[in-house]
């Protein structure tokens, strides 16, 4: 699945994306609140299992208190929703959609399965979210909008954010010759 | 109005971070190898922007601030977490739902991972919160609070110096 990128380049440069994502956040914060995205994934959890199995959301106040009325028409879930929808239609101008599976850099370490790949990026997804909920806040609401307010348990978060990922990183990709990992050729 | 001004809030928050390549994998992987540092300037540069628009804003009387409560043990293995589950799938909760756009269904599987985590936290809360959550408590601390001064006395130092610093460190930009 390793095939040759024929993406086109990558079309804003990263001073013009910090920039924008910086003023983003001032008009949110001026408007509504600052920028935030993983407490929305609880709400459509919450809104999602009141509809489907209203039984058990009475087990969780966290999930009546976070989904506030059972609704998702709030601007909270609507920034959220709209994050998706800006992504597809910026990918769609500039020719960047992508259906690959396994990205190349991972088939180059973990080889080219895609059940692996999705396995690992669905439990990747399953961390993130849980780290998120329990922290309080994500890329978004801890780093970018809680270090530009200032907030200590942003900055606290954010270095041990980092911290756990670049060593993870290197511990995933730094050892080519693991024999309970997968080679370069793919074997497992 | 309000879910209008929410969705192209949204929408050009997406749209930034899906043309600015923080929705690439093999972008995010390799800032955190500092292999690229496209994402770190790019974070840096949004942060140091935002830090002075923020506090200006503040000084105005203008921003509706929210400041995340501090406990210390709880925020720390939250970090932790997060970063593990950051450099297995290379996306954030946010970069996932762009990529997942873009159509990647690793990013997919990111998203509903993320959905089954996010209800796992809300079923297991009321153990964690009195066990864990309750571990060198502060409630919503800020570096300015501390020192009992307005917030743009900090902001404009601080957020001029990540700037400076997104502009001075090498892009060292891997496009694969």
């Amino acid at each position: 699945m390793a095939r040759a990128r024929t993406l086109g380049p990558i079309p804003l440069s990263w001073w013009g994306g910090g920039l924008a994502i910086g003023l983003i956040l001032i008009i949110a914060t001026a408007l509504a609140e600052p920028i935030g995205v993983s407490t929305q994934y609880v709400v459509l959890d919450g809104v999602l299992l009141h509809a489907l199995a209203p039984a058990t959301v009475a087990q969780s106040p966290y999930l009546e208190k976070t989904a506030k009325g059972w609704t998702l028409e709030t601007y909270e879930f609507f920034f959220v929703l709209g994050i998706p929808l800006g992504a597809f239609l910026a990918a769609l101008a500039t020719r960047r959609l992508s259906t690959r599976v396994v990205p190349a850099e991972w088939a180059g370490r973990f080889g080219p399965s895609p059940a692996k790949r999705l396995a690992w990026s669905f439990a990747g997804g399953f961390l993130l979210l849980f780290g998120a909920r329990f922290g309080g806040g994500c890329t978004s609401g801890h780093m970018i909008s809680g270090i530009s307010q200032l907030a200590v348990s942003s900055m606290l978060f954010t270095a041990a954010l980092f911290a756990a990922a670049m060593l993870t990183v290197r511990y995933l990709y730094s050892h080519p010759n693991r024999p309970n990992l997968p080679n370069r050729e793919g074997r497992a | 109005m309000k879910l209008l001004l929410g969705l192209i809030l949204g929408g050009a928050f997406g749209a930034a971070l899906q043309m600015s390549g923080a929705s690439s994998y093999t972008k995010m992987t390799n800032a955190l190898r500092l292999r690229d540092f496209t994402i770190i300037k790019l974070i840096l540069m949004a942060i140091g922007v935002g830090m002075i628009g923020v506090n200006l804003l503040d000084a105005l009387g203008l921003a509706n601030i929210r400041i995340k409560d501090l406990y210390v043990l709880g925020i720390l293995g939250a970090g932790l977490i997060f970063g593990v589950g950051l450099a297995v799938s290379g996306y954030c909760p946010g970069t996932a739902l762009a990529a997942a756009a873009e159509g990647k269904p690793d990013a997919w599987a990111t998203v509903l991972g993320g959905l089954l985590g996010a209800a796992v936290f809300a079923f297991l809360f009321p153990e964690l919160e009195e066990h864990l959550l309750s571990i060198g408590s502060y409630g919503k601390v800020t570096l300015h609070g501390e020192l009992g001064i307005a917030g743009l006395w900090l902001a404009v130092p601080l957020g001029g110096l990540l700037i400076w610093l997104a502009f001075r460190l090498p892009l060292k930009e891997v496009d694969r």
